[in-house]
């Protein structure tokens, strides 16, 4: 079976809260002190793969798109065990929309040849959209299953079963493949970690860095699905009054008329 | 006749055929030889590592522990009955010596004064020493029973033949005093009594053929002694020694082995074949007392992990001559990857053992290898990995930056200032902890307000890499010392005082080997030196009580003991009151070596044991020199006080209390009208 797993580069969504900034001019997060790092649901997404193919065998592809930095989660991948690592360089824009990023790697799926399952994960730590997985499933032309957390082999060929995540609790499907598959997070697919001696080979192993001119994909349209219109960090503001009153009757007299204006100029 | 000059007595006398003892000794000796090649060659299996460099350090290594064998005496019970029967047969060794330099090599030195005051008063009150040593060390195995000892026959063997030897020899001493009426009996004080008592009851035949037979009983019993002890834990006496010899002359700190990355087949250990001869010696110098494992907190709070266990079971698996190569994690319960994730790195087990084991650093070697080889360790280690790797900085889920500690304060980043005195090495314990923010605010405000001009990395300070090597992944500290000797360089950094005794070690111990040389102090020895030169002073006027913990990375592993009972006495005026474990032996808080970022279960809770020991001093604070001490305490306090208060606090956190109450009472009260 071959696998891709789409793995995205995101800022460190854990710096303390104090140190995250935006850039409003530019609508997007600074990087400030915060350090690059593979997208927590992508990190799922790999490890479900990796999974399945430690029980059904089958060759997994980790693909990325972003900067020549965004090697950096490929090197992870690569040191994971992955079988290859392919990069699509975008030096244009550091935050295209997911339409752009959905065609981009529908372009170098197509590139790469034959896929069974493409594994995305649910949503990137960053902005959240969430929408990657069902665009490049349209890109593709494939069906799409969101909030999966396992799959397996299904009962006839060319076909596998998906464990999804619903609110109630969970559905099995089978479906014809190729598929893709959003991921989400689960006890189960809590990511590995990598042998030291797979990490410092990881840095030996061939990864292919395909330019954006390769697959015919026009840095100009990076933003043409929508644009962030304004940026900001919302201020909370914490204002205190005491209500003053001579007696308890008062005082709650008083309180409550306060309310009922605060509640009036909302 | 009996002119003193002239005493002494007839060696051999009421023995036939004495050819058959020198012909035993041939057979003797080929054994004990056997003996200890077979273990020789098993120390010769091992790699290389180089531990016979200054030898005259080394020869005061010997004297210290193997001839006054001081750490024997730590524990005065043992301590007592060790010394007793060691020294007594070293001087009855010499006196077989004395008679065969006499009778064999025909020196007359078995004469006159130095046979009755040497030969016969001295041996014989050594004997009855040694005699009354076994007997010591018989009703604690037998009737006392402490837990740490190993139970097996062998044990009780070596007891009873050696305290059969010595009876045997009163014995045969007594019947040829009685039987000779020899003119010195006085000076044999025991072997008289035997005499005095056996001539009431024996004829003189009786006593003749009852001499010969237990002199061939005793000499047979020596000789067997001499072949067997090779074979069993009495091979420690020359094993021990060598171990000795041959130990680590660094500070316990420094004693954790380089990685070849480039080079090394496997990262870590997890086979014999990946110890050196020196591990491999370690294993045989066991003489199974236990002491290391009586001392080692996880075991004290019902975990498996007995260092002993792990010393033992590799001697076993060695002698057992399987295949080296084969995986031990797992083999024993004391081998098992559970144990090796229990151990806090204290190094009580290194400080306890009196034959230079060390203990810990092989559980370093295995953790390197499940972290590195496997990957299969703690997920809450692996967390704080994680974040290490990505953040540089264990304390995943921090809402804090590096420099939030000094907001107020007048802190200069090496950023700002190109070059300073003095660097105030934070460390993540201190800037991304809320509790341990105010140690380090403390610390900044005592420098500053002492003169001294320091500054901080600020973002550009990393974790050392303590919790990354303690855990075992060598790869991950190679890369965070690295950054940090870089960083460090670029600002010439010469000076660094750190209240983090972790950041303290491995800045001081571990750096080194990577190009990193400063000259770095402990936050508790800065303050003292800045006491003394009457830059800081202060004192608190409470009568609080206060107890010092001894951090293990301070104390047992880099010797630091003093100094910060010195502030604690500086800052109330009085000595703090000792724990019952203290200094050397102190008991660790439960956080090195990565502990600090596992749960432990509620039950087996290190830092809860060692919070009891504090408030059983009666103690109000708790007086601590390390962030994650402080951390651990409290928890452990806030656990175990139920109503009392008592608090825990640095001892920079005592000491600036101590210099703001000084300076609020000295400066002029506002005048009432």
């Amino acid at each position: 079976m071959n696998i891709v797993v789409c793995l995205k580069q995101i800022l460190d969504p854990e710096i303390p809260a104090r140190d995250f900034k935006v850039h409003s001019e530019k609508r997007e997060a600074e990087q400030g002190g915060a350090n690059l790092v593979t997208n927590i649901f992508c990190e799922n997404a790999l490890e479900t793969a990796l999974q399945a193919r430690d029980a059904h065998s089958g060759k997994i592809t980790a693909l990325s798109c972003g900067p020549d930095g965004a090697e950096d989660v490929l090197r992870k991948a690569l040191a994971l065990r992955v079988d290859e690592a392919i990069l699509v360089v975008n030096e244009a824009d550091s935050n295209p929309d997911p339409l752009f990023v959905a065609r981009t790697l529908a372009a170098a799926i197509r590139k790469h040849g034959d896929v069974d399952v493409v594994l995305v994960g649910r949503e990137a730590g960053d902005w959240g959209a969430g929408q990657t997985g069902g665009l490049l499933a349209e890109e593709l032309g494939l069906p799409c299953i969101s909030f999966a957390e396992s799959y397996e082999p299904g009962s006839t060929a060319g076909t596998v079963k998906v464990k999804r995540q619903t609110d109630a609790g969970y559905e099995v499907m089978e479906v014809t493949t190729p598929v893709v598959l959003t991921i989400t997070n689960h006890d189960q697919n809590v990511p590995r970690i990598p042998k030291t001696r797979d990490v410092m080979q990881s840095y030996r192993k061939p990864l292919e860095k395909w330019p954006l001119s390769d697959l015919d994909i026009d840095p100009a349209t990076a933003h043409d699905y929508y644009q962030v219109a304004e940026l900001f960090i919302p201020q909370k503001e914490v204002q205190c009054e005491l209500v003053e009153g001579d007696t308890l009757e008062a005082k709650i007299e008083a309180f409550a008329g306060r309310i009922a204006e605060v509640i009036q100029s909302m | 006749m009996n002119d003193p000059a002239n005493a002494t007595r007839e060696v051999l006398w009421n023995i036939h055929y004495p050819w058959i003892m020198y012909a035993l000794l041939v057979p003797t000796t080929v054994v004990a030889v056997y003996g200890f090649y077979r273990r020789i060659r098993l120390w010769r299996k091992g790699s290389s590592e180089n531990r016979l460099d200054q030898p005259l350090k080394r020869v005061g290594l010997v004297l210290r522990h193997a001839v006054l064998q001081l750490r024997t005496w730590r524990r005065a019970y043992p301590g007592t009955f060790h010394a007793m029967i060691f020294w007594g047969f070293v001087v009855l060794f010499i006196a077989t010596v004395v008679v065969m330099l006499d009778y064999d090599f025909g020196i007359p030195i078995m004469r006159g004064r130095f046979y009755l005051y040497f030969q016969s008063l001295f041996v014989d009150i050594c004997g009855m020493l040694a005699i009354i040593g076994i007997l010591m060390a018989g009703w604690r195995r037998w009737v006392v029973r402490p837990p740490h000892l190993i139970y097996n026959a062998e044990s009780t063997a070596i007891l009873l033949v050696i305290f059969t030897i010595l009876v045997s020899g009163f014995l045969v001493e007594g019947w040829r005093i009685a039987a000779t009426d020899d003119p010195w009996a006085a000076w044999s004080p025991f072997g008289n009594l035997v005499a005095l008592g056996s001539s009431r009851v024996m004829s003189a035949e009786a006593m003749l053929a009852a001499h010969r037979f237990t002199w061939w009983t005793h000499l047979v019993l020596v000789f067997g002694l001499i072949a067997w002890a090779p074979f069993t834990k009495m091979a420690h006496v020359v094993n021990s020694t060598l171990n000795i010899y041959t130990a680590r002359l660094a500070p316990v700190g420094a004693n954790l082995r380089r990685l070849d990355f480039e080079h090394d087949e496997k990262l870590g250990i997890d086979a014999l074949a990946g110890f050196t001869w020196k591990d491999r010696l370690d294993f045989d110098a066991c003489t199974e007392c236990g002491r290391c494992t009586a001392v080692c907190p996880a075991n004290r709070v019902g975990k498996i992990l007995s260092p002993r266990d792990i010393i033992l079971d590799l001697q076993h698996r060695m002698h057992a001559g399987g295949d080296d190569t084969e995986s031990f994690v797992g083999a024993t319960p004391a081998l098992s990857s559970e144990a090796m994730w229990q151990c806090t790195t204290c190094a009580a087990c290194v400080e306890a053992c009196p034959v230079a084991i060390e203990q810990f650093p092989k559980i370093i070697d295995t953790r390197r290898y499940l972290v590195m080889e496997d990957a299969e360790f703690p997920d809450t280690m692996q967390q704080a990995l994680a974040s290490l790797e990505t953040r540089g900085h264990p304390m995943r889920g921090t809402s804090f930056t590096r420099v939030d500690w000094a907001e107020g304060l007048d802190v200069a980043t090496m950023a700002d200032v190109k070059e300073s005195e003095v660097l105030l090495w934070v460390g993540c314990g201190g800037a991304l902890v809320e509790r341990n923010q105010k140690i380090v605010r403390a610390l900044a405000q005592l420098l500053e307000k002492a003169g001294v001009k320091f500054a901080i990395l600020g973002r550009e300070e990393k974790c050392t890499g303590d919790p990354a090597r303690r855990i075992g992944n060598e790869f991950l500290f190679e890369t965070l010392v690295q950054e940090n000797v870089a960083t460090l360089d670029r600002y010439g950094v010469k000076k660094i005082v750190t209240s983090c005794p972790h950041c303290f070690n491995t800045l001081a111990n571990e750096y080194p080997e990577w190009g990193g040389r400063y000259e770095v102090y402990h936050h508790s020895e800065f303050l003292e030196k800045l006491v003394a030169e009457g830059k800081l002073s202060g004192r608190l006027p409470t009568d609080r009580q206060v107890t010092f913990h001894d951090p293990c990375y301070l104390g047992r592993h880099n010797g630091v003991y003093d100094a910060p009972r010195q502030l604690v006495q500086i800052a109330t005026g009085k000595a703090p009151t000792e724990m019952q474990q203290n200094r050397s032996n102190g008991f660790c808080c439960g956080g090195g070596g990565g502990m600090s970022f596992v749960d432990e279960p509620p039950n087996q809770r290190v830092n809860q044991e060692r919070a009891r020991q504090a408030l059983a001093t009666g103690a109000d604070v708790v007086a601590v020199g390390c962030p994650f001490c402080t951390t651990m305490l409290e928890d452990g306090i806030n656990a175990t006080k139920g109503e009392r208060e008592v608090e825990v606090m640095d001892v920079a956190e005592l000491l600036w209390q101590a210099v703001e109450e000084s300076s609020h009472a000295t400066s002029p009260k506002p005048s009432t009208p």
